[in-house]
């Protein structure tokens, strides 16, 4: 069986938790309080991965569907596991989707969507059939380029001493209350709910009892860090220029210019997007795989191809951009919750007075 | 040889005559098959006899180790009352060849015999003796031909695989290197040696080294290349998972990381395994040289084994695509250039790499008398005239040129190889899809190298997965002094892993301030 160490397990978090959100000014609908409701979504962020990983320890070597199968039986539970399992197919369609978006309108726009997504889903797909032994390996690799990207750029920001915190204020000028709106259930769904797929994969971690601390302190250690990203798009771009922007923080680097020389760092954002778009897609997309295999049984890379070509196939059914945005903001924060939440309270609540074999 | 031993082996008959016919027809009565019937004052009353090739045996060492004695000498009195052993007497009495063997059947005859051995039979006994008279014409041990440095050994290995590893047997002076010699061919029966430090090898990727070489069939072994293609771990790769080298240091520096080295016979490469992608940048100089500069080295040539990639697609993609990725003085320069050029950019480039590596290949290939010819067609004539005729444009020149040598930075050259051919799939990416192309691109080699295995370690080891001990990185990315390189470089279960004990910075020379 393949297996993965503690440290890639926290590398999969932090880049996976990463993904392309510092690019996105998240709750600007609360305005310059933005960063207060991720903070509180980050905060509820962590008590769901408590509540995941508690459920995790009643039977730490099962992944998400065999703890449906251990928690609702057979059938009710593979149900779930398969609904759980289109509802990851889909939210790796989104990012499919948003690199087929970006990349027509920023980079190639003769290009035909099609392809763009079609390369970026063979990529994934490829990486799904090598495995996740393969996969955190590639994460690996991209975890240095990607931390180093975000401190140059954050250290030209503080260089150049764009940032400019007074931009912030006035704190909550409206009350409590547009700030909660913004972090529940928006912020908690997206990115830190997302943390729901890691039931796919903590059973692949070799050492079992650090996966909980390895946990929390990365998803701490990301949330801080996207909380420190926000603040800066917030404090250099404002909240009314940070509300309008398609690609807030490309915003911010373009503003950067230093000794007529380190002026078209534009690629370095680009770099970034494509790169947590990617592993976005592909941690979804194979936890989608791996979800279907648990449920029905079958070999691994039978799968790889179909759910592949679903993906794919999905990925043309919105009309265009507006209306991805519009289905992305609304329709599926609705659903979410149900995978995020409900289904998993209701796993813990199930399993309180069942007996576990240690396992 | 062990599909020979299931065939019924033909034991040699009493009658010397009886053998050497069956030897003669063997060998299809070919000319260079020497037989000699004689008889000797060692055993008066009985017909002996030698046979060997012509060609592959030291007639000198025939001549006086085994003719001589055996023609010369008289049997001491002991001996001779003993009789029927006298081939036991001969071996322990006459033949002052170092190893001697004695063989019962035709089959062993003749496969030593093949191999540069030369038979001594006697009438009436039914085996023989073999005696090592191994020689003939081996080229001298030279300078290295493709593996060059300045500062280092000057030899390299040889054709004959015995002068091979005699020359790793002059570095590593231990018991504790061990080498095994396999046949492998069916017909060219070649000497394949597997070499290894007892101790420091993994003991599990030294059995899968030998499984995979009893996996064989072949006819012939004509080179290693043979041979790696057989116990490479993927075949459908660009990637190289076996180092080669011709170098005996590289083989012993290999060797006491924990490697194993194979050797073939007929040829001077070696092959070691297993390896990691980081291996292939290394140079044996690195080691030889001070730590600082060869830091800076390794640095550069990751950094043109990167362009020699990607900089003819960059080049397509940002002429093609991105424009305004360029600073504005040089966009309109390049601009300027490339006015007038009939071609897309894509078209440009492929023309002019294709150029190159035709030259690259006629300079490889052409009679050494006509290689100047080549520097002025290639210079003169598709440099600076394919851009005045405006064919090309000069920016083009310069990114064709930089990535040509850029390529032979590279010390390992199937590494280098691998970037030729990856460059052209980048260039048709970057052409069709610019950046996206690019990164696309990229992003499945990156994952293809991370799929990698050689031997079992992951290719990109250290980097993915990480090290299990920290200090391997001191000899990644950059090479720390050796008192600090205090870990084998491979992320193994090696036995073994540290080559010296650590924490030891050797004292500074203390300068005597006082008089």
């Amino acid at each position: 069986m393949q297996q993965i160490g503690k440290q890639q397990l926290s590398i999969l978090i932090i880049i996976f938790l990463i993904g392309s959100t510092p690019l996105f000014e998240l709750g600007i609908k609360a305005k310059q309080d933005a960063w207060i409701a991720m903070a509180l979504a980050a905060a509820a962020g962590l008590l769901l991965s408590a509540m995941y990983l508690h459920i995790q320890k009643r039977a730490p070597k099962a992944g998400l569907a065999e703890l449906y199968k251990i928690h609702f039986g057979r059938v009710l539970g593979g149900a779930a596991g398969l609904l759980n399992a289109c509802w990851f197919a889909y939210e790796s369609m989104r990012n499919v989707r948003d690199v087929g978006e970006l990349t027509t309108t920023a980079l190639l726009t003769l290009t035909p969507k099609w392809i763009v997504m079609l390369l970026i889903l063979l990529a994934a797909a490829y990486t799904v059939s090598k495995g996740l032994e393969v996969f955190v390996r590639v994460a690996q690799i991209f975890f240095p380029i990607v931390a180093v990207s975000y401190a140059l750029i954050l250290l030209l920001l503080i260089i150049t001493g764009l940032p400019d915190l007074h931009q912030l204020r006035p704190v909550l000028e409206n009350g409590f209350l547009p700030v909660l709106q913004t972090a529940f259930p928006d912020l908690v769904s997206f990115p830190f709910g997302q943390m729901v797929v890691m039931l796919v994969f903590w059973k692949y971690v070799g050492e079992t009892n650090k996966v909980s601390r390895v946990t929390y302190w990365s998803q701490a250690g990301v949330s801080v860090f996207l909380i420190v990203m926000n603040i800066v798009v917030m404090s250099v771009l404002g909240p009314e220029l940070s509300a309008i922007s398609a690609l807030p923080l490309l915003e911010v680097v373009q503003l950067i210019q230093l000794a007529n020389f380190m002026e078209r760092l534009d690629v370095i954002v680009t770099l970034l997007l494509f790169i947590g778009l990617y592993v976005k897609m592909t941690t979804l997309y194979m936890a989608a795989v791996f979800t279907v295999n648990a449920v029905t049984g079958t070999a691994y890379r039978h799968w790889v191809m179909p759910v592949g070509l679903l993906i794919y196939a999905s990925s043309f059914l919105e009309k265009n951009n507006t209306y991805h945005m519009w289905i992305g903001l609304d329709i599926t924060l609705k659903v979410v919750p149900l995978f995020q939440v409900a289904l998993p309270a209701l796993m813990l609540v199930v399993g309180i007075r069942k007996k576990y074999k240690a396992g | 040889m062990n599909k020979q031993d299931a065939k019924a082996l033909t034991k040699l008959s009493p009658s010397l005559h009886a053998n050497v016919q069956a030897i003669r027809t063997r060998f299809g009565g070919s000319s260079d098959l020497i037989v000699r019937l004689f008889r000797s004052d060692a055993a008066p009353d009985r017909e002996l006899a030698i046979a060997y090739v012509d060609g592959i045996v030291n007639a000198d060492t025939i001549n006086e180790s085994v003719m001589e004695p055996l023609m010369s000498l008289r049997l001491p009195e002991y001996m001779q009352r003993r009789g029927g052993k006298l081939l036991d007497a001969l071996r322990s009495c006459v033949v002052s060849v170092g190893a001697v063997k004695e063989i019962s059947t035709l089959e062993e005859a003749l496969q030593y015999m093949a191999d540069g051995l030369c038979l001594i039979m006697a009438d009436g006994a039914a085996s023989a003796l073999t005696a090592e008279v191994c020689g003939g014409n081996q080229r001298a041990v030279t300078i290295p031909q493709t593996q060059t440095v300045i500062r280092g050994p000057q030899y390299g290995f040889v054709e004959d695989i015995r002068t091979n590893i005699s020359l790793i047997r002059r570095i590593i002076r231990s018991p504790n290197l061990h080498v095994q010699i396999h046949k492998i061919g069916k017909q060219t029966n070649s000497n394949v040696a597997v070499l290894y430090l007892h101790g420091i090898v993994d003991e599990g990727i030294l059995k899968e080294v030998y499984r995979r070489l009893a996996d064989i069939d072949i006819d012939g072994v004509l080179e290693s290349g043979y041979i790696e293609e057989f116990i490479q771990d993927e075949t459908f790769t660009l990637f190289p998972t076996l180092l080669n080298t011709e170098r005996p240091d590289t083989v012993a520096a290999a060797l006491l990381e924990g490697r194993v080295a194979v050797m073939v016979d007929g040829t001077p490469i070696a092959l070691m395994a297993p390896t990691n992608f980081f291996t292939f940048f290394q140079s044996p100089e690195d080691f030889y040289q001070r730590y600082d500069i060869a830091t800076f080295v390794r640095i550069i040539r990751y950094v043109s084994f990167v362009l020699s990639m990607l900089l003819p697609a960059l080049y397509i993609a940002v002429t093609t695509y991105h424009q305004e990725m360029l600073p504005t003085t040089l966009l309109i320069s390049l601009a300027a250039q490339r006015e007038g050029i009939p071609f897309p950019g894509l078209i440009e480039a492929l023309l002019m790499e294709m150029t190159f590596e035709v030259l690259r290949e006629a300079g490889l290939r052409m009679p050494r008398a006509i290689g100047p010819a080549i520097s002025i067609v290639g210079a003169l004539v598709l440099g600076q005239s394919a851009v005045q005729a405006g064919i090309v444009s000069a920016g083009m020149v310069i990114v064709v040129s930089f990535t040509a040598i850029s390529n032979f930075v590279m010390p390992e050259l199937n590494m280098a190889a691998t970037s030729r051919i990856i460059r052209f799939a980048l260039m048709l990416m970057a052409g069709m899809l610019g950046f996206f192309g690019i990164f696309i691109s990229v992003l499945f080699l990156i994952v293809h190298l991370t799929s990698l295995r050689s031997f079992g370690v992951p290719y990109m080891s250290p980097l993915a997965p990480g090290p299990k001990m920290q200090g391997v990185w001191r000899d990644v990315f950059v090479r720390l002094p050796w008192w600090a390189i205090v870990l084998r470089p491979m992320d193994l279960n090696l036995r073994n892993p540290k080559r010296r004990p650590s924490g030891r910075k050797p004292p500074a020379q203390r300068h005597s301030d006082k008089p």
